[in-house]
C-alpha cells in the first residue's frame, strides 16, 4: 500500500454499548482524502455515536481507529494533538459563549498551534470572510443567528488546518431558512477537496456531495453506495422503508 | 435579574378589579408602615432618646473619625476574608471536581466541615486554641482568618455549581480543538462558570462583612468594637446603633447594587469591551 492510499479515518469492527444497548456493531469503514462520506439512518441507529468515536469524544468498547494510519491515542497530550488534527462541527454549534466569534476561532491557534495572535487574528478573518461572518466577528455568540453561528463554528473548526471534519448534525437544530447557507459552505468545502464525514438527515444534499453514502440503523452499517444508486435503487428493505418515509413528507 | 421581570414571570398582567384591590392594599399598607414608624418616635419621645446628649457627640469630627477607623478596618478583614476564602474556596472547588478519590473526599470533607460549623466557633478556636500553639496572630487575623475559613466551603460550592451550569458542548468544543483539560478549564469552563456564580459570590463578600461583626470578641477595633466603645462613653445605646446599622446597610446596598451591575456587564460580554 503506498502512502496515498492511507486512509485518512478508519474504522475496523468498532463496537460500543451502552449499558444493554449495542449502538455501534462490528462497524468498519474507510475515509479516503478528498473524500465526502454522508452518514444517514434513522434516529438511534448510531451515526452520531459513530462520528464522536472517532476523535474519541465517545469511547468505543473494541476495535480499532486509525487516523492517517495510526490508531487514536487514549488520553493526554497524543489525544489533544490527534484531535487537533480532526475538524469537528456539533449540532449545537457549541460555540464559546464568552468570548467574541473571532476570539472563538482563534483560541485553538494560540493556545495549542502557538501561532502569534496577530497572526492568528489575520487567518480567523479571512475564513471568516470566507463562511460570510467576518461582519460578526466582534459579536458573541448570542447576538448571532443560527446559521451564522454554526458557520462561524466551521471557521474555527477550519482555523486549525484538520486533515478531516466530522459533522454531527450541522443543519438539525437550525430554522428551515438556515439551512441553505450552511450547506453552501460546506458544499464549498467539499469542492475544495476537503476530507469529510458528514451525519446528516438532509437527502437533497447528500445526494448531490457525496461521494458515498452510508445507511445505519440499529447500530449496524445496513448499506454502502454511491448517492446515485443508494437513491435510486436501495438494495436493503431497511433503507427502501427509511427512503420512503422520508419522501412521503 | 430586575425584580420587574420576576414579577412578570410570576403573575399575569391586571386587569382593572385587580388594579383597584392593589391600589387599596397600597394605600392601606403605607398607612400602616406610617402608623409604625409613628408609634416608634413617640415611644423614643417618651423614653427620652432625642435627648441631646444622645445625638451631640455626632456633630464632633472625632467621633467620625473613629467610627471611620473602625469602618476601614471592618472592610479591611472584609476583603482580605473575602478573598483568602476565595482562593480556599477554589482550591476546595477543584479538589471536589477531580476524579482522584482521596482528593476528592478530602475536599468534600472540608467542604462540609466549614460550610456546617458557625462562625463564631471559628473565632473562638482563633481566639482561645490558636495562641496555645505558640504562634499568635494579631486580632486583625484572629477574626478575618476564621471569617475566611466558615466562607470558604459556600464559596466552593457556589464555584461548583458555575463549573456544573457550563453546558457539556462547551467542552466538547474545546476537546475537538486539541485543548488539553488544564487549558479547557481556565480558558473555556471556568471564565463562563466565573460569571454565572458572582451574585452569589457577592451575596457571600456580604455575609463575611456581617460576620466581621464578631471582632469584638478578639478585641479587633473594627466599626462594631469601636461603636461599642462610643456607647460606653457617651451611655448612648440606641443613637449609636441606628447610625452603626445604617452605615452597614448603606455598605451591604452599594455591594449588592455592584453585583447587580457587574452581572449585567459581564453578560454583555467583555467582546464589546476589547473592540472599543
Amino acid at each position: 500500500m503506498s502512502q496515498t492510499d492511507i486512509p485518512v479515518i478508519e474504522l475496523k469492527n468498532v463496537n460500543k454499548h451502552f449499558g444493554d444497548l449495542h449502538v455501534l456493531q462490528d462497524i468498519s469503514l474507510r475515509v479516503k482524502k478528498g473524500e465526502v462520506v454522508v452518514i444517514i439512518g434513522p434516529s438511534g441507529s448510531g451515526k452520531s455515536t459513530l462520528c464522536r468515536t472517532i476523535n474519541r469524544l465517545e469511547t468505543i468498547d473494541s476495535g480499532e481507529i486509525l487516523i492517517e494510519g495510526e490508531p487514536v491515542p487514549q488520553e493526554g497530550k497524543k489525544l489533544a494533538e490527534l484531535r487537533s488534527r480532526i475538524g469537528m462541527v456539533f449540532q449545537s454549534f457549541n460555540l464559546f459563549a464568552h468570548m467574541s466569534i473571532l476570539d472563538n476561532v482563534t483560541l485553538a491557534p494560540v493556545d495549542v498551534l502557538k501561532k502569534s495572535r496577530k497572526e492568528a487574528q489575520a487567518e480567523a478573518m479571512v475564513l471568516l470572510e470566507r463562511v460570510g461572518v467576518a461582519d460578526q466577528a466582534y459579536k458573541v455568540p448570542d447576538q448571532l443567528s443560527g446559521g451564522q453561528q454554526q458557520r462561524a463554528a466551521i471557521a474555527r473548526a477550519l482555523a486549525m488546518h484538520p486533515k478531516a471534519m466530522l459533522f454531527d448534525e450541522p443543519t438539525s437544530a437550525l430554522d428551515p431558512e438556515m439551512i441553505g447557507e450552511v450547506l453552501n459552505v460546506m458544499t464549498e468545502l467539499a469542492s475544495e477537496g476537503m476530507t469529510m464525514l458528514i451525519v446528516t438527515h438532509e437527502m437533497n444534499f447528500a445526494r448531490q456531495v457525496a461521494d458515498r453514502v452510508i445507511f445505519m440503523d440499529g447500530g449496524k452499517i445496513v448499506e454502502e453506495n454511491t448517492p446515485e444508486e443508494f437513491f435510486e435503487h436501495p438494495a436493503s428493505e431497511r433503507a427502501q422503508n427509511f427512503l420512503s418515509t422520508i419522501r412521503d413528507h | 435579574m430586575t425584580n420587574g421581570s420576576i414579577r412578570d414571570m410570576l403573575y399575569e398582567t391586571p386587569g382593572p378589579k385587580a388594579r383597584k384591590r392593589i391600589r387599596c392594599f397600597t394605600v392601606l399598607a403605607i398607612l400602616l408602615l406610617a402608623g409604625l414608624l409613628a408609634l416608634v418616635i413617640r415611644q423614643f419621645a417618651v423614653t427620652g432618646q432625642f435627648a441631646e446628649k444622645y445625638w451631640s457627640f455626632f456633630t464632633r469630627v472625632t467621633t467620625w473619625r473613629f467610627l471611620g477607623e473602625g469602618l476601614l478596618t471592618t472592610l479591611k478583614a472584609a476583603l482580605t476574608g473575602s478573598a483568602i476564602a476565595f482562593a480556599l474556596g477554589f482550591l476546595l472547588m477543584r479538589g471536589k471536581i477531580r476524579r482522584n478519590r482521596v482528593l476528592n473526599a478530602v475536599s468534600t470533607a472540608l467542604i462540609e466541615f466549614t460550610r456546617g460549623v458557625p462562625t463564631l466557633l471559628f473565632i473562638y478556636f482563633f481566639f482561645l486554641v490558636v495562641p496555645k500553639t505558640g504562634w499568635k496572630p494579631s486580632a486583625f487575623w484572629k477574626i478575618t482568618l476564621p471569617c475566611a475559613i466558615s466562607a470558604c466551603g459556600v464559596v466552593a460550592e457556589a464555584l461548583r455549581s458555575g463549573v456544573n451550569a457550563v453546558p457539556k458542548g462547551q467542552t466538547e468544543a474545546a476537546l475537538s480543538l486539541g485543548l488539553t483539560e488544564t487549558r479547557l478549564f481556565y480558558k473555556v469552563i471556568f471564565p463562563q462558570a466565573f460569571r454565572f456564580v458572582i451574585p452569589s459570590l457577592i451575596a457571600e463578600l456580604v455575609i463575611v462583612l456581617k460576620d466581621t461583626t464578631f471582632a469584638y470578641i478578639v478585641t479587633c477595633a473594627d466599626l462594631m468594637q469601636n461603636a461599642k466603645v462610643l456607647i460606653s462613653n457617651y451611655d448612648a445605646m440606641l443613637s449609636v446603633y441606628l447610625v452603626v446599622a445604617v452605615i452597614y446597610i448603606l455598605i451591604n446596598y452599594i455591594l449588592n447594587k455592584i453585583s447587580d451591575r457587574l452581572a449585567l456587564k459581564l453578560r454583555r460580554t467583555q467582546a464589546e469591551v476589547k473592540k472599543a
